[in-house]
Protein backbone atom coordinates (compact mmCIF):
# COMPACT_ATOMS: atom_id res chain seq x y z
CA UNK A 1 0.00 0.00 0.00
CA UNK A 2 1.07 3.47 -0.74
CA UNK A 3 1.83 5.27 2.48
CA UNK A 4 1.09 8.99 2.14
CA UNK A 5 3.91 10.62 3.17
CA UNK A 6 4.26 11.92 7.01
CA UNK A 7 3.95 8.30 7.82
CA UNK A 8 6.75 7.53 4.98
CA UNK A 9 9.32 9.56 7.00
CA UNK A 10 8.07 8.17 10.38
CA UNK A 11 8.43 5.03 8.39
CA UNK A 12 11.82 5.71 7.04
CA UNK A 13 12.98 7.21 10.44
CA UNK A 14 12.15 4.18 12.71
CA UNK A 15 13.71 1.35 10.42
CA UNK A 16 16.58 3.35 10.05
CA UNK A 17 17.24 3.89 14.05
CA UNK A 18 16.31 0.39 14.52
CA UNK A 19 18.84 -0.61 11.29
CA UNK A 20 21.38 0.87 13.44
CA UNK A 21 20.44 -0.66 16.33
CA UNK A 22 21.48 -3.80 14.81
CA UNK A 23 24.43 -2.72 12.59
CA UNK A 24 26.39 -0.15 15.07
CA UNK A 25 27.13 -2.96 17.45
CA UNK A 26 28.41 -5.48 14.19
CA UNK A 27 30.56 -2.46 12.82
CA UNK A 28 32.40 -2.21 16.34
CA UNK A 29 32.66 -6.28 16.30
CA UNK A 30 34.30 -6.13 13.26
CA UNK A 31 36.43 -2.70 13.57
CA UNK A 32 37.59 -4.25 17.17
CA UNK A 33 38.40 -7.48 15.42
CA UNK A 34 40.73 -5.50 13.58
CA UNK A 35 42.62 -2.82 16.03
CA UNK A 36 46.02 -3.18 17.79
CA UNK A 37 45.85 -3.36 21.45
CA UNK A 38 46.68 -0.17 22.12
CA UNK A 39 42.83 1.06 20.30
CA UNK A 40 40.97 -1.85 21.84
CA UNK A 41 39.17 0.57 24.36
CA UNK A 42 38.41 3.79 22.45
CA UNK A 43 35.20 4.46 21.23
CA UNK A 44 36.09 5.02 17.75
CA UNK A 45 34.56 1.27 16.24
CA UNK A 46 37.18 1.52 13.47
CA UNK A 47 41.01 0.92 13.90
CA UNK A 48 43.30 3.77 12.43
CA UNK A 49 46.02 1.29 12.24
CA UNK A 50 44.21 -2.13 11.35
CA UNK A 51 45.96 -5.31 11.74
CA UNK A 52 45.23 -9.12 11.01
CA UNK A 53 47.29 -10.40 14.06
CA UNK A 54 43.95 -11.09 16.20
CA UNK A 55 42.84 -13.47 13.64
CA UNK A 56 46.40 -14.54 13.39
CA UNK A 57 46.25 -15.14 17.11
CA UNK A 58 43.07 -17.39 16.98
CA UNK A 59 43.81 -19.07 13.95
CA UNK A 60 47.30 -20.48 15.04
CA UNK A 61 47.55 -20.33 18.64
CA UNK A 62 43.89 -21.73 19.49
CA UNK A 63 42.09 -24.92 18.53
CA UNK A 64 39.94 -22.47 16.41
CA UNK A 65 40.35 -25.00 13.08
CA UNK A 66 40.00 -27.53 15.11
CA UNK A 67 35.99 -26.16 16.29
CA UNK A 68 35.48 -25.35 13.22
CA UNK A 69 36.05 -28.55 11.39
CA UNK A 70 33.81 -30.18 15.10
CA UNK A 71 31.36 -27.33 14.16
CA UNK A 72 31.34 -28.40 10.26
CA UNK A 73 31.32 -31.94 10.19
CA UNK A 74 28.68 -32.73 12.94
CA UNK A 75 26.42 -30.06 11.42
CA UNK A 76 26.92 -31.29 8.19
CA UNK A 77 26.14 -34.91 9.18
CA UNK A 78 23.33 -34.03 11.29
CA UNK A 79 21.43 -32.37 9.12
CA UNK A 80 21.58 -34.73 6.35
CA UNK A 81 20.70 -37.93 8.98
CA UNK A 82 17.54 -35.47 9.60
CA UNK A 83 16.61 -34.62 6.14
CA UNK A 84 16.61 -38.24 5.26
CA UNK A 85 14.91 -39.63 7.89
CA UNK A 86 12.17 -36.67 7.87
CA UNK A 87 11.91 -37.32 3.84
CA UNK A 88 11.23 -41.67 4.90
CA UNK A 89 8.88 -40.80 7.45
CA UNK A 90 6.73 -38.50 5.32
CA UNK A 91 7.12 -40.34 2.57
CA UNK A 92 5.68 -43.42 4.13
CA UNK A 93 2.76 -41.58 5.41
CA UNK A 94 1.75 -39.88 2.07
CA UNK A 95 2.18 -43.11 -0.28
CA UNK A 96 0.49 -45.25 1.73
CA UNK A 97 -2.71 -46.68 3.98
CA UNK A 98 -1.66 -49.32 6.87
CA UNK A 99 -2.52 -50.23 9.88
CA UNK A 100 -1.64 -48.05 13.11
CA UNK A 101 -0.65 -45.52 10.59
CA UNK A 102 -3.03 -42.31 12.37
CA UNK A 103 -1.29 -43.51 15.71
CA UNK A 104 2.02 -43.45 14.27
CA UNK A 105 1.11 -40.07 13.02
CA UNK A 106 0.15 -38.51 16.68
CA UNK A 107 3.71 -40.30 17.88
CA UNK A 108 6.08 -38.39 15.06
CA UNK A 109 3.73 -34.98 15.53
CA UNK A 110 3.42 -35.42 19.46
CA UNK A 111 7.15 -35.31 19.62
CA UNK A 112 7.18 -32.15 18.24
CA UNK A 113 5.65 -30.93 21.16
CA UNK A 114 8.64 -32.05 23.79
CA UNK A 115 11.60 -29.62 23.11
CA UNK A 116 14.76 -31.05 23.93
CA UNK A 117 15.43 -29.07 27.23
CA UNK A 118 13.19 -31.96 28.95
CA UNK A 119 14.72 -34.79 27.40
CA UNK A 120 18.40 -33.29 28.54
CA UNK A 121 19.11 -35.42 32.09
CA UNK A 122 18.38 -38.91 30.87
CA UNK A 123 19.95 -38.50 27.24
CA UNK A 124 22.78 -36.75 29.21
CA UNK A 125 22.72 -39.78 31.33
CA UNK A 126 22.67 -42.61 28.26
CA UNK A 127 25.62 -40.82 26.36
CA UNK A 128 27.61 -41.47 28.91
CA UNK A 129 26.41 -45.01 29.46
CA UNK A 130 27.20 -45.43 26.06
CA UNK A 131 30.96 -43.99 26.21
CA UNK A 132 29.73 -41.50 23.25
CA UNK A 133 30.56 -38.57 25.88
CA UNK A 134 33.03 -35.95 24.24
CA UNK A 135 32.64 -37.40 20.35
CA UNK A 136 30.61 -36.24 17.07
CA UNK A 137 28.19 -39.40 17.96
CA UNK A 138 26.97 -37.27 21.12
CA UNK A 139 26.48 -34.22 18.93
CA UNK A 140 24.78 -36.01 15.91
CA UNK A 141 22.72 -38.90 16.97
CA UNK A 142 19.87 -38.10 19.55
CA UNK A 143 19.07 -35.04 17.47
CA UNK A 144 18.59 -37.13 14.11
CA UNK A 145 14.76 -37.68 14.45
CA UNK A 146 13.32 -33.97 13.53
CA UNK A 147 9.48 -34.09 13.85
CA UNK A 148 9.02 -30.70 12.79
CA UNK A 149 10.70 -31.58 9.05
CA UNK A 150 8.03 -34.25 8.89
CA UNK A 151 5.43 -31.66 9.80
CA UNK A 152 7.42 -28.95 6.99
CA UNK A 153 7.57 -31.79 4.11
CA UNK A 154 4.05 -33.71 5.13
CA UNK A 155 1.38 -31.55 2.90
CA UNK A 156 4.17 -31.10 0.27
CA UNK A 157 4.29 -35.14 -0.37
CA UNK A 158 0.63 -35.23 0.19
CA UNK A 159 -0.14 -32.85 -2.79
CA UNK A 160 2.23 -34.89 -4.91
CA UNK A 161 -0.50 -36.69 -7.02
CA UNK A 162 -0.82 -40.32 -6.59
CA UNK A 163 -1.35 -41.44 -10.19
CA UNK A 164 2.57 -40.99 -10.45
CA UNK A 165 3.56 -43.62 -7.97
CA UNK A 166 0.89 -45.86 -10.14
CA UNK A 167 3.00 -44.93 -13.10
CA UNK A 168 6.38 -45.45 -11.57
CA UNK A 169 5.02 -48.47 -10.31
CA UNK A 170 4.47 -49.99 -14.17
CA UNK A 171 7.76 -49.07 -14.46
CA UNK A 172 8.48 -51.55 -12.65
CA UNK A 173 10.51 -48.91 -9.99
CA UNK A 174 10.51 -50.09 -6.43
CA UNK A 175 9.24 -47.95 -3.77
CA UNK A 176 12.41 -46.13 -2.98
CA UNK A 177 13.71 -45.86 -6.83
CA UNK A 178 10.29 -43.77 -6.96
CA UNK A 179 10.96 -41.62 -3.92
CA UNK A 180 14.67 -40.78 -5.79
CA UNK A 181 13.94 -40.48 -9.05
CA UNK A 182 9.94 -39.03 -9.06
CA UNK A 183 9.27 -37.51 -5.83
CA UNK A 184 12.27 -36.18 -4.83
CA UNK A 185 12.78 -33.89 -7.90
CA UNK A 186 10.00 -32.26 -7.22
CA UNK A 187 10.48 -31.26 -3.41
CA UNK A 188 13.71 -29.96 -3.93
CA UNK A 189 12.25 -26.46 -2.78
CA UNK A 190 11.17 -27.63 0.40
CA UNK A 191 14.02 -30.13 0.83
CA UNK A 192 16.33 -26.89 0.57
CA UNK A 193 14.09 -24.54 2.91
CA UNK A 194 14.49 -27.01 5.46
CA UNK A 195 18.25 -27.57 5.40
CA UNK A 196 18.69 -23.86 5.49
CA UNK A 197 16.75 -23.64 8.56
CA UNK A 198 18.47 -27.25 10.33
CA UNK A 199 21.42 -25.79 9.22
CA UNK A 200 21.68 -22.30 10.27
CA UNK A 201 20.11 -23.52 13.73
CA UNK A 202 22.61 -26.52 14.31
CA UNK A 203 25.76 -24.51 13.57
CA UNK A 204 24.41 -22.11 16.03
CA UNK A 205 23.38 -24.86 18.80
CA UNK A 206 24.36 -23.93 22.55
CA UNK A 207 22.97 -25.96 25.05
CA UNK A 208 23.34 -30.02 23.42
CA UNK A 209 27.01 -29.09 23.06
CA UNK A 210 27.42 -27.42 26.21
CA UNK A 211 26.51 -30.82 28.12
CA UNK A 212 28.22 -33.68 26.45
CA UNK A 213 31.50 -31.85 25.33
CA UNK A 214 34.66 -31.16 27.35
CA UNK A 215 37.43 -30.86 24.49
CA UNK A 216 38.69 -30.02 21.59
CA UNK A 217 37.95 -33.50 20.43
CA UNK A 218 34.67 -32.77 20.01
CA UNK A 219 33.60 -28.97 21.16
CA UNK A 220 32.21 -26.65 18.66
CA UNK A 221 32.52 -23.64 17.55
CA UNK A 222 30.40 -22.24 19.96
CA UNK A 223 31.19 -23.83 22.47
CA UNK A 224 34.98 -22.98 21.62
CA UNK A 225 33.80 -19.04 21.93
CA UNK A 226 32.73 -19.29 25.48
CA UNK A 227 36.08 -21.06 26.21
CA UNK A 228 37.99 -18.25 24.90
CA UNK A 229 35.65 -15.94 26.86
CA UNK A 230 36.94 -18.01 30.22
CA UNK A 231 40.38 -18.72 29.20
CA UNK A 232 40.99 -15.22 28.05
CA UNK A 233 38.34 -12.99 29.04
CA UNK A 234 40.27 -9.65 28.71
CA UNK A 235 41.25 -10.13 25.12
CA UNK A 236 38.48 -8.29 23.82
CA UNK A 237 40.37 -7.77 19.76
CA UNK A 238 40.92 -11.58 20.10
CA UNK A 239 37.26 -12.29 21.08
CA UNK A 240 35.59 -10.26 18.39
CA UNK A 241 38.16 -11.71 15.52
CA UNK A 242 37.08 -15.05 17.03
CA UNK A 243 32.84 -13.95 17.08
CA UNK A 244 33.41 -12.70 13.35
CA UNK A 245 34.96 -15.87 12.30
CA UNK A 246 32.33 -18.23 13.89
CA UNK A 247 29.39 -15.85 12.59
CA UNK A 248 30.79 -16.30 9.12
CA UNK A 249 29.46 -19.54 7.73
CA UNK A 250 25.66 -19.03 8.39
CA UNK A 251 26.12 -15.21 7.02
CA UNK A 252 27.41 -16.65 4.21
CA UNK A 253 24.53 -18.98 3.58
CA UNK A 254 22.61 -15.86 3.99
CA UNK A 255 23.93 -13.63 1.28
CA UNK A 256 24.55 -16.33 -1.04
CA UNK A 257 20.67 -17.78 -0.90
CA UNK A 258 18.89 -14.54 0.56
CA UNK A 259 15.38 -14.63 -0.73
CA UNK A 260 14.95 -18.75 0.09
CA UNK A 261 16.70 -17.61 3.32
CA UNK A 262 14.12 -15.32 4.26
CA UNK A 263 11.29 -17.56 2.48
CA UNK A 264 12.37 -20.71 4.39
CA UNK A 265 12.54 -18.72 7.88
CA UNK A 266 9.21 -17.12 7.39
CA UNK A 267 7.45 -20.41 6.26
CA UNK A 268 9.01 -22.07 9.52
CA UNK A 269 8.67 -20.66 13.06
CA UNK A 270 10.97 -23.60 14.11
CA UNK A 271 13.16 -20.98 15.87
CA UNK A 272 10.46 -19.83 17.96
CA UNK B 1 12.23 -35.49 -17.18
CA UNK B 2 12.26 -34.46 -14.03
CA UNK B 3 11.49 -31.09 -14.58
CA UNK B 4 8.72 -32.71 -16.93
CA UNK B 5 7.92 -34.52 -13.55
CA UNK B 6 7.66 -31.61 -11.59
CA UNK B 7 5.46 -29.27 -14.18
CA UNK B 8 3.24 -32.13 -14.30
CA UNK B 9 2.68 -32.54 -10.63
CA UNK B 10 1.61 -28.94 -10.23
CA UNK B 11 -0.56 -29.26 -13.17
CA UNK B 12 -2.30 -32.11 -11.63
CA UNK B 13 -2.42 -30.69 -7.96
CA UNK B 14 -3.74 -27.79 -9.47
CA UNK B 15 -6.73 -29.57 -11.22
CA UNK B 16 -7.72 -30.98 -8.16
CA UNK B 17 -8.00 -27.82 -6.50
CA UNK B 18 -6.99 -29.36 -3.23
CA UNK B 19 -4.22 -31.42 -2.21
CA UNK B 20 -4.77 -35.03 -3.41
CA UNK B 21 -5.49 -37.53 -1.00
CA UNK B 22 -4.77 -41.15 -1.99
CA UNK B 23 -2.65 -42.65 -0.21
CA UNK B 24 -3.23 -46.52 -1.10
CA UNK B 25 -2.96 -49.93 1.13
CA UNK B 26 0.92 -51.21 0.92
CA UNK B 27 1.61 -53.80 -1.50
CA UNK B 28 3.95 -55.54 1.11
CA UNK B 29 2.83 -55.51 4.34
CA UNK B 30 5.79 -54.12 5.94
CA UNK B 31 7.40 -51.44 3.74
CA UNK B 32 5.93 -48.59 5.03
CA UNK B 33 7.10 -49.94 8.75
CA UNK B 34 10.17 -50.62 6.96
CA UNK B 35 10.33 -46.40 6.28
CA UNK B 36 9.18 -45.65 9.47
CA UNK B 37 12.04 -47.72 11.39
CA UNK B 38 14.16 -44.75 11.65
CA UNK B 39 12.29 -42.00 12.92
CA UNK B 40 10.47 -44.11 15.49
CA UNK B 41 13.75 -45.74 17.05
CA UNK B 42 15.33 -42.31 17.48
CA UNK B 43 12.13 -40.89 18.99
CA UNK B 44 11.40 -44.08 21.05
CA UNK B 45 15.08 -44.13 22.57
CA UNK B 46 16.02 -40.04 22.69
CA UNK B 47 12.57 -38.60 23.00
CA UNK B 48 9.37 -40.72 24.28
CA UNK B 49 11.94 -42.91 26.82
CA UNK B 50 14.01 -39.79 28.43
CA UNK B 51 10.15 -38.54 29.70
CA UNK B 52 9.51 -41.66 31.35
CA UNK B 53 12.83 -41.86 32.83
CA UNK B 54 12.89 -38.26 34.10
CA UNK B 55 9.50 -38.65 35.90
CA UNK B 56 10.80 -41.59 37.75
CA UNK B 57 13.95 -39.59 38.44
CA UNK B 58 11.93 -37.22 39.84
CA UNK B 59 11.03 -39.32 42.45
CA UNK B 60 14.72 -40.39 43.39
CA UNK B 61 17.76 -38.33 45.02
CA UNK B 62 21.04 -39.26 43.36
CA UNK B 63 24.13 -37.27 42.49
CA UNK B 64 24.44 -38.02 38.69
CA UNK B 65 27.86 -40.18 39.83
CA UNK B 66 26.78 -43.88 37.90
CA UNK B 67 29.03 -45.36 41.32
CA UNK B 68 26.28 -44.00 43.59
CA UNK B 69 23.00 -45.61 44.26
CA UNK B 70 19.87 -43.95 42.81
CA UNK B 71 17.43 -43.98 46.04
CA UNK B 72 13.73 -43.64 46.06
CA UNK B 73 11.91 -41.02 47.69
CA UNK B 74 8.59 -40.43 46.25
CA UNK B 75 7.23 -37.37 45.78
CA UNK B 76 9.69 -35.59 48.25
CA UNK B 77 11.67 -33.55 45.53
CA UNK B 78 8.46 -31.89 44.15
CA UNK B 79 8.36 -30.21 47.58
CA UNK B 80 11.33 -29.57 48.23
CA UNK B 81 11.50 -27.98 44.74
CA UNK B 82 9.02 -25.57 44.92
CA UNK B 83 10.08 -24.95 48.66
CA UNK B 84 13.40 -23.74 47.70
CA UNK B 85 14.45 -19.83 46.63
CA UNK B 86 15.83 -20.96 43.84
CA UNK B 87 13.00 -22.05 42.54
CA UNK B 88 11.06 -19.10 43.35
CA UNK B 89 13.13 -16.70 41.86
CA UNK B 90 13.48 -18.93 38.60
CA UNK B 91 9.21 -18.54 38.70
CA UNK B 92 9.26 -15.23 39.68
CA UNK B 93 11.95 -14.21 36.61
CA UNK B 94 10.44 -16.90 33.86
CA UNK B 95 7.04 -14.44 34.84
CA UNK B 96 9.21 -11.59 34.25
CA UNK B 97 10.88 -12.46 30.68
CA UNK B 98 7.28 -13.67 29.13
CA UNK B 99 5.37 -10.74 30.31
CA UNK B 100 7.96 -8.26 29.05
CA UNK B 101 8.37 -9.97 26.31
CA UNK B 102 4.90 -8.49 24.68
CA UNK B 103 5.73 -5.47 24.23
CA UNK B 104 8.94 -6.11 23.67
CA UNK B 105 9.31 -8.92 20.89
CA UNK B 106 5.49 -9.56 20.17
CA UNK B 107 4.23 -5.57 19.64
CA UNK B 108 7.30 -3.59 18.99
CA UNK B 109 7.97 -5.69 15.83
CA UNK B 110 4.21 -4.83 14.48
CA UNK B 111 5.03 -1.27 13.50
CA UNK B 112 8.09 -1.96 12.02
CA UNK B 113 6.79 -4.80 9.31
CA UNK B 114 3.70 -2.23 8.56
CA UNK B 115 6.23 0.08 7.53
CA UNK B 116 8.43 -2.02 5.54
CA UNK B 117 5.36 -3.40 3.63
CA UNK B 118 4.07 -0.29 3.26
CA UNK B 119 7.33 0.89 1.45
CA UNK B 120 6.98 -2.05 -0.52
CA UNK B 121 10.37 -2.92 -2.68
CA UNK B 122 12.09 -0.29 -0.93
CA UNK B 123 11.56 -1.76 2.85
CA UNK B 124 13.28 -4.74 1.53
CA UNK B 125 16.54 -3.47 2.70
CA UNK B 126 15.14 -2.96 6.04
CA UNK B 127 14.26 -6.59 6.46
CA UNK B 128 17.39 -8.04 5.19
CA UNK B 129 19.16 -5.72 7.69
CA UNK B 130 17.09 -6.24 10.65
CA UNK B 131 17.10 -10.14 9.91
CA UNK B 132 20.98 -10.29 10.65
CA UNK B 133 20.64 -10.82 14.00
CA UNK B 134 18.59 -14.24 13.61
CA UNK B 135 21.47 -15.74 11.66
CA UNK B 136 24.06 -15.08 14.63
CA UNK B 137 24.73 -17.64 17.38
CA UNK B 138 23.30 -16.70 20.82
CA UNK B 139 26.96 -17.20 22.19
CA UNK B 140 28.10 -14.83 20.17
CA UNK B 141 25.38 -12.23 20.68
CA UNK B 142 26.08 -12.43 24.07
CA UNK B 143 30.24 -12.37 24.37
CA UNK B 144 29.29 -8.93 22.10
CA UNK B 145 26.93 -7.21 24.88
CA UNK B 146 29.03 -8.53 27.53
CA UNK B 147 32.13 -6.84 25.81
CA UNK B 148 30.14 -3.64 24.92
CA UNK B 149 28.47 -3.30 28.17
CA UNK B 150 31.97 -3.64 30.32
CA UNK B 151 32.21 -1.03 32.85
CA UNK B 152 35.95 -0.56 31.87
CA UNK B 153 36.66 0.49 28.97
CA UNK B 154 32.71 -1.13 26.85
CA UNK B 155 31.14 0.79 24.18
CA UNK B 156 27.95 1.56 26.02
CA UNK B 157 29.26 2.59 29.26
CA UNK B 158 31.36 4.82 27.55
CA UNK B 159 28.82 6.65 25.43
CA UNK B 160 26.25 6.74 28.67
CA UNK B 161 28.92 9.08 30.46
CA UNK B 162 29.41 11.56 27.05
CA UNK B 163 25.80 12.18 27.82
CA UNK B 164 26.67 12.54 31.44
CA UNK B 165 25.25 9.32 32.43
CA UNK B 166 27.19 6.96 34.90
CA UNK B 167 26.82 3.46 33.45
CA UNK B 168 27.62 1.23 36.04
CA UNK B 169 28.00 -2.63 36.15
CA UNK B 170 24.77 -3.58 34.62
CA UNK B 171 25.21 -6.95 34.57
CA UNK B 172 25.89 -7.38 38.18
CA UNK B 173 22.76 -5.00 39.13
CA UNK B 174 20.34 -7.66 40.60
CA UNK B 175 17.36 -4.94 39.04
CA UNK B 176 18.82 -4.28 35.88
CA UNK B 177 20.67 -7.18 34.71
CA UNK B 178 17.25 -9.59 33.88
CA UNK B 179 16.54 -6.15 31.46
CA UNK B 180 19.47 -6.61 30.02
CA UNK B 181 18.99 -9.70 28.82
CA UNK B 182 15.73 -9.19 28.01
CA UNK B 183 17.08 -6.27 25.46
CA UNK B 184 19.81 -8.17 24.48
CA UNK B 185 17.10 -11.00 23.39
CA UNK B 186 14.86 -8.64 21.74
CA UNK B 187 17.93 -7.69 19.60
CA UNK B 188 18.11 -11.20 18.82
CA UNK B 189 14.60 -12.33 18.22
CA UNK B 190 13.19 -8.69 16.79
CA UNK B 191 13.94 -9.61 12.98
CA UNK B 192 12.46 -12.79 13.21
CA UNK B 193 9.34 -11.90 14.41
CA UNK B 194 9.31 -9.07 11.79
CA UNK B 195 9.11 -11.62 9.29
CA UNK B 196 6.58 -13.53 10.74
CA UNK B 197 4.56 -10.23 10.43
CA UNK B 198 5.14 -9.62 7.16
CA UNK B 199 4.32 -13.15 6.21
CA UNK B 200 0.75 -12.30 7.47
CA UNK B 201 0.60 -8.78 5.85
CA UNK B 202 1.30 -10.52 2.56
CA UNK B 203 -2.13 -12.36 2.65
CA UNK B 204 -4.15 -8.95 3.26
CA UNK B 205 -5.74 -8.38 0.23
CA UNK B 206 -4.66 -5.00 -0.88
CA UNK B 207 -8.06 -4.28 -2.95
CA UNK B 208 -9.80 -4.03 0.79
CA UNK B 209 -6.97 -1.36 1.51
CA UNK B 210 -7.36 0.86 -2.12
CA UNK B 211 -11.33 0.49 -0.66
CA UNK B 212 -10.62 2.27 2.43
CA UNK B 213 -8.63 4.78 0.93
CA UNK B 214 -11.22 5.33 -1.71
CA UNK B 215 -13.42 6.20 0.83
CA UNK B 216 -10.96 8.54 2.18
CA UNK B 217 -9.82 6.69 5.47
CA UNK B 218 -6.41 8.12 6.76
CA UNK B 219 -3.41 5.42 7.09
CA UNK B 220 -4.18 5.08 10.66
CA UNK B 221 -7.66 4.52 10.19
CA UNK B 222 -6.87 1.52 7.56
CA UNK B 223 -4.44 -0.13 10.25
CA UNK B 224 -6.61 0.19 12.91
CA UNK B 225 -9.71 -1.15 11.59
CA UNK B 226 -8.50 -3.07 8.48
CA UNK B 227 -4.93 -4.47 9.08
CA UNK B 228 -4.12 -4.61 13.08
CA UNK B 229 -7.76 -6.97 12.87
CA UNK B 230 -6.70 -9.05 9.56
CA UNK B 231 -3.22 -9.57 11.77
CA UNK B 232 -4.55 -10.58 14.62
CA UNK B 233 -3.81 -14.62 14.32
CA UNK B 234 -0.57 -13.65 13.49
CA UNK B 235 -0.10 -11.90 16.63
CA UNK B 236 -1.67 -14.73 18.18
CA UNK B 237 1.17 -16.96 17.05
CA UNK B 238 3.89 -14.56 17.34
CA UNK B 239 2.79 -14.49 21.18
CA UNK B 240 2.74 -18.00 21.49
CA UNK B 241 6.12 -18.64 19.79
CA UNK B 242 7.93 -15.70 21.45
CA UNK B 243 6.88 -17.43 24.53
CA UNK B 244 8.69 -20.92 24.43
CA UNK B 245 11.39 -18.86 22.49
CA UNK B 246 11.92 -16.74 25.57
CA UNK B 247 11.53 -20.15 27.89
CA UNK B 248 13.88 -21.85 25.95
CA UNK B 249 16.48 -19.66 24.41
CA UNK B 250 17.65 -17.28 26.91
CA UNK B 251 19.48 -19.96 28.29
CA UNK B 252 22.28 -19.01 26.00
CA UNK B 253 22.85 -15.04 27.23
CA UNK B 254 22.31 -15.92 31.34
CA UNK B 255 24.75 -18.59 30.90
CA UNK B 256 27.67 -16.66 29.61
CA UNK B 257 26.41 -12.66 30.98
CA UNK B 258 25.39 -13.85 34.50
CA UNK B 259 25.23 -17.68 34.96
CA UNK B 260 21.74 -16.70 36.76
CA UNK B 261 22.73 -14.21 38.93
CA UNK B 262 23.30 -11.42 40.54
CA UNK B 263 21.72 -13.70 43.53
CA UNK B 264 19.82 -15.68 40.89
CA UNK B 265 17.83 -12.39 39.96
CA UNK B 266 18.43 -13.50 36.14
CA UNK B 267 17.74 -17.44 36.23
CA UNK B 268 14.73 -19.24 34.57
CA UNK B 269 13.15 -22.44 34.99
CA UNK B 270 15.24 -23.61 32.26
CA UNK B 271 18.34 -22.47 33.60
CA UNK B 272 17.53 -23.92 37.02
CA UNK B 273 16.82 -27.02 35.84
CA UNK B 274 20.79 -27.11 34.27
CA UNK B 275 21.59 -25.39 37.94
CA UNK B 276 20.69 -28.37 40.23
CA UNK B 277 21.14 -31.27 37.48
CA UNK B 278 24.67 -30.05 35.92
CA UNK B 279 26.19 -27.56 38.90
CA UNK B 280 24.83 -29.12 42.19
CA UNK B 281 24.20 -32.55 41.18
CA UNK B 282 20.85 -32.71 42.45
CA UNK B 283 19.33 -34.69 39.70
CA UNK B 284 16.33 -35.30 41.81
CA UNK B 285 15.24 -31.60 41.85
CA UNK B 286 16.34 -31.22 37.88
CA UNK B 287 13.98 -34.11 37.65
CA UNK B 288 10.83 -32.38 38.95
CA UNK B 289 11.80 -29.10 37.86
CA UNK B 290 11.60 -30.93 34.02
CA UNK B 291 8.52 -32.28 35.12
CA UNK B 292 7.11 -28.95 35.92
CA UNK B 293 8.48 -27.37 32.75
CA UNK B 294 7.05 -30.06 30.78
CA UNK B 295 3.61 -29.02 31.87
CA UNK B 296 4.21 -25.76 31.17
CA UNK B 297 5.74 -25.77 27.93
CA UNK B 298 3.65 -28.52 26.27
CA UNK B 299 0.43 -26.45 27.02
CA UNK B 300 2.04 -23.74 25.27
CA UNK B 301 3.56 -26.08 22.06
CA UNK B 302 0.43 -27.63 21.56
CA UNK B 303 -1.24 -24.07 21.02
CA UNK B 304 1.70 -23.36 18.84
CA UNK B 305 1.39 -26.65 16.94
CA UNK B 306 -1.88 -26.40 16.37
CA UNK B 307 -1.58 -22.45 15.29
CA UNK B 308 1.04 -23.60 12.77
CA UNK B 309 -0.61 -26.18 11.19
CA UNK B 310 -3.23 -22.86 10.61
CA UNK B 311 -0.91 -21.18 9.24
CA UNK B 312 0.70 -23.89 6.85
CA UNK B 313 -2.83 -24.30 5.16
CA UNK B 314 -2.67 -20.84 4.17
CA UNK B 315 -0.19 -20.98 2.34
CA UNK B 316 -1.66 -23.98 0.02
Amino acid sequence: MELSRPWRVIGHSLLLLASLAVLVPMVFVVGTAFKPPPEVFRLQPWPDAPTIANFAAVLLDTPFLTFFINSAGTTVLRVAGQVVVAVLTAYAFARWRFPGRDLVFAIVLGAMMIPHQLTMIPNYILITRLDWFDTWTALIVPHLAMPFGVFLLRQHFLAFPPELFDAAEMDGAGSLRTLWSVVLPTMSAPLAALTIVLFIDTWNEYFWPLLVTSSPASQTLQIGLRRFLEEDYANYAGLMAGVTLASLPALAVFFALQRRVIHAFMQSGLKG
Amino acid sequence: MADQVSVDAKAVAAGTGRPARAARPAATRWEPYLYLLPMLLLLGVFTYWPLVHTAYLSLTSWNLNPDMPIRFEGVANYGRLVGSTLFEAAAVNTAIYIVASIPLKVLLPIPFAVFIWGLGPRGNAYRTILFLPTLISFVAVSIVFLWLLNPLGGALPQLAQLVGWRMGNVLSDTDLAIWAILLISTWKILGFNILLYLAGLSRINRDYIEAMRMDGASDYRIFRHLIWPLLTPTTFFVFVATTIFTIQQVFTPIDILTEGGPSSSTTNLFYMVYQYTFRTFDVGLGAAGTVLLFVLLFVITVVKVRLLDRRVHYQQ
